[in-house]
């Protein structure tokens, strides 16, 4: 199985240089497209999505994330850092079983 | 409390259920208090290596940038194309208390060199090795990741199942158990008074029930 990214630009052109495919989008329609074929081939094992990428879509990518299908996902920060206000891992998980782990 | 009838089997079968409950609940129990150890070492990790990941990644697309102010977006583009490195997965499963949680793991296969050192700056070599590192690293971060996120709503099911037996199935169970047990203690009284006094009546001699 193989990587797959979604992204702007820059990050497909990085990742396309370690041969990974993947597919620029700029708005929620083409990310969305790219998704749904992204998740379609049953080649790719894991899903990196830029975090802007994936704001765009975010109902699609969290409720895939929380399915037991493949790909796995992965969120990755683009060229201009971690979109702020996004929730930490640990929060994600706190919020997830309604009790504070550590 | 369950509306049933206050009979002996009743009791028995009452009786079974909220030993069977009490020893579910034992195990989910135990397997809640896994599966919570499970998942703080997991965020640990993750957090940990979300920073190391992004360190990375912070370091391929500056060396990116790099590349593409020394010999522009087109070239870099049209090298791209001709580098040949290709990344392979192989997916496993590793099961903590029933649930799948992926293994990943990555391998590169690099041809020899890709292009001319001619002509290219040295920093798409470093681009290259950079972006392959992060690659490399966020195989296990989508591990973790979806390692998380699935044991956590386990986490969450799980405690959910612990508190429906420990707050409503056992208390419901022992209140109907007591209810039971009442009646038939009450009913045993209610024999014995009713033997007692067709005792008395059977033994006093001048009693019609005596005869008849």
């Amino acid at each position: 199985m193989k990587y797959y990214v979604i992204g702007d630009e820059d990050t497909v052109l990085g990742f396309g240089m370690v041969g990974v495919d993947g597919r620029a989008v700029s708005d929620a329609a083409e990310a969305e497209a790219a998704f749904d074929a992204a998740t379609a081939d049953p080649e790719v094992g894991i899903l990196v999505v830029t975090e802007r990428a994936a704001e765009l879509i975010r109902p699609r990518v969290d409720r895939y994330l929380f399915s037991d299908e493949f790909p796995l996902i992965v969120e990755i920060p683009d060229r201009r850092g971690r979109v702020p206000g996004r929730p930490t891992t640990r929060e994600m998980v706190n919020k997830a079983i309604g009790i504070k782990l550590g | 409390m369950r509306n049933v009838a206050p009979t002996k089997t009743n009791l028995i079968r009452l009786k079974d259920e909220l030993k069977f409950a009490r020893m579910g609940h034992e195990l989910l129990d135990q397997k809640r208090n896994i599966l919570v150890l499970e998942l703080l070492n997991l965020v640990d990790q993750a957090v940990e290596y979300d920073e190391k990941v992004d360190a990375a990644l912070a370091k391929a697309y500056a060396g990116l940038e790099d590349s593409v102010l020394a010999m522009g977006k087109l070239k870099v583009g049209a090298l791209a194309g001709s580098i040949d490195v290709t990344s392979s997965i192989a997916l496993k499963q590793r099961r903590v208390m029933g649930v799948a949680l992926p293994v990943v793991q990555t391998e590169f296969k690099a041809g020899g060199p890709y292009y001319s050192p001619l002509d290219t700056s040295a920093s798409i070599d470093n681009a290259v090795a950079a972006f392959r590192d992060a690659l490399a690293m966020l195989g296990r971060s989508a591990e973790l990741r979806v390692s998380i996120v699935r044991l956590a709503r386990e986490v969450r099911k799980t405690i959910r199942k612990v508190n429906a037996l420990e707050k409503i199935a056992i208390p419901e169970l022992d209140e109907t158990l007591h209810y039971i047990q009442n009646r038939l203690e009450e009913s045993e009284r209610d024999m014995f008074v009713l033997m007692k006094m067709v005792k008395d009546r059977l033994s006093r001699p001048d009693s019609e029930v005596s005869q008849g």
